[in-house]
């Protein structure tokens, strides 16, 4: 398998961040733009900043300010849902983050911000991050989301798993061996899925 | 474990099989190079899955939230959807660190240390120059769109009243237009942002140029 370019293994499935005027019309807008958000993935972000932070109503904060940040960026979110719950869950972490970081006492200067390195340039690097990730669960079929997501993600055994999806511990096994190799390849780039 | 039973390594990589599967699969590795390779693979990506939260999976609004909704749509009504509100991304754009060479050999992941709160465009490249000639300063940011690129600017230095043109060249040497625009007084101040799409494979864009209607060089980045 040959490297991939950075540019062609994002085109597959990325942010088709592309302008629609959709979101620019005032508060009815506004107010259903962010209902939708949050009846798909309000429990989602409300759990992962509990956790985060520890605290329930530092956690509603950060959906609130997630949420809001979302609206001012409707734009670039009229995607799939695993791309959007992504980039409320990387923001809503950073939110978070930012937060430590302020009251950890140093003000941060904004020179120390700026003064970054910009995004790596080398095409045959790639980001991969929480998006990049979600995407790619969102392009695997179903069936291997599911197993990943009962092995992984909810940390059940195969035979757990097989009582849960109701297949058999053999099939969980195999499933779960060609589910990674399909995320593997969704994120080197290609797009068939893995036989099986 | 019967030989190269590769099915079984995916769920040993999670760490979901009993205990005596997971001897067996031991004491085939033990022996098995082919194995143990195809076990650092699925161990990668075990790694990338860690990149999502669990909550990930969570569905439909939270529990007794009525009141954050209504206390967001309260804030969201005052809010004005994006007017061009691009100051935090430069620093959107340096956020995007980590950095992966995807497969070949190995991946790394990196974790962002993010400086602000927006989540970047992937791939994204970011470059900035200054024209010591015309004093202007342009930074660059060229974002992946399937099959094009969208080319956001930021530039200080221009004049109030300056009518200035976006030219593209790609690396065929082919010099695109994505579009014009008038410098305010508060852009000529503040800086100048804007933004256009052209017909480039985001990989293939060489160089982005700004001139003025007139015809007067501005400012290059070479990207």
């Amino acid at each position: 398998m040959m490297a991939t370019p950075a540019t062609e293994y994002f085109l597959g499935w990325a942010p088709a961040i592309v302008p629609t005027v959709s979101a620019n019309q005032g508060p009815d807008a506004a107010e259903t733009f962010v209902r939708a958000l949050y009846a798909e993935h309000g429990r989602s972000v409300l759990a992962y900043a509990t956790r985060l932070t520890g605290d329930r109503a530092a956690a509603e904060d950060v959906v609130q300010e997630t949420l809001v940040r979302a609206w001012k960026h409707a734009d670039d979110l009229d995607q799939s849902k695993g791309s959007v719950r992504g980039w409320l869950l990387t923001v809503a972490r950073n939110l978070v983050t930012d937060r430590a970081r302020a009251r950890a006492a140093r003000p941060v200067e904004v020179a120390d911000v700026v003064d970054r390195p910009p995004v790596e340039r080398d095409h045959s690097e790639a980001v991969v991050n929480t998006m990049v990730v979600l995407g790619a669960l969102d392009q695997v079929s179903p069936e291997h989301r599911e197993v990943l997501v009962e092995l992984y993600y909810r940390g059940r055994s195969v035979a757990e798993a097989a009582k849960e999806l109701g297949v058999p511990p053999g099939t969980v096994k195999s499933r779960t061996y060609y589910a990674l190799r399909a995320v593997r390849a969704v994120l080197a780039g290609h797009n068939g899925e893995v036989a099986r | 474990m019967s030989e190269h039973d590769y099915s079984q390594l995916g769920a040993y990589a999670l760490g979901a099989l009993d205990p005596v599967e997971s001897r067996e699969v031991d004491e085939h590795l033990a022996t098995c190079a082919e194995c143990r390779a195809e076990l650092a693979e699925l161990e990668e990506m075990k790694e990338f899955l860690g990149e999502v939260p669990p909550e990930a999976f969570l569905d439909g609004p939270p529990d007794d939230g009525d009141l954050l909704l209504q206390r967001t749509l309260r804030e969201v009504r005052e809010t004005p959807a994006r007017k061009s509100r691009w100051k935090p991304w430069l620093l959107a754009a340096a956020a995007v660190v980590v950095v992966a060479g995807v497969l070949g050999g190995g991946v790394l992941i990196g974790r962002q240390t993010v400086e602000q709160a927006d989540a970047p465009v992937p791939g994204s490249k970011v470059v900035t120059a200054a024209d010591a000639t015309t004093g202007a300063t342009m930074t660059t940011t060229v974002e992946p769109r399937e099959g094009w690129a969208w080319i956001k600017v930021q530039i200080t230095g221009l004049k109030p009243g300056d009518e200035c043109v976006m030219l593209v060249t790609d690396k065929a040497g082919k010099t695109w237009t994505a579009g014009s625009w008038l410098i305010s007084d508060k852009a000529a101040h503040d800086g100048s942002r804007f933004g256009g799409g052209v017909l480039v494979p985001p990989d293939q864009v060489k160089s982005v140029e700004i001139k003025t209607v007139q015809g007067k060089h501005v400012v290059t980045t070479t990207v």
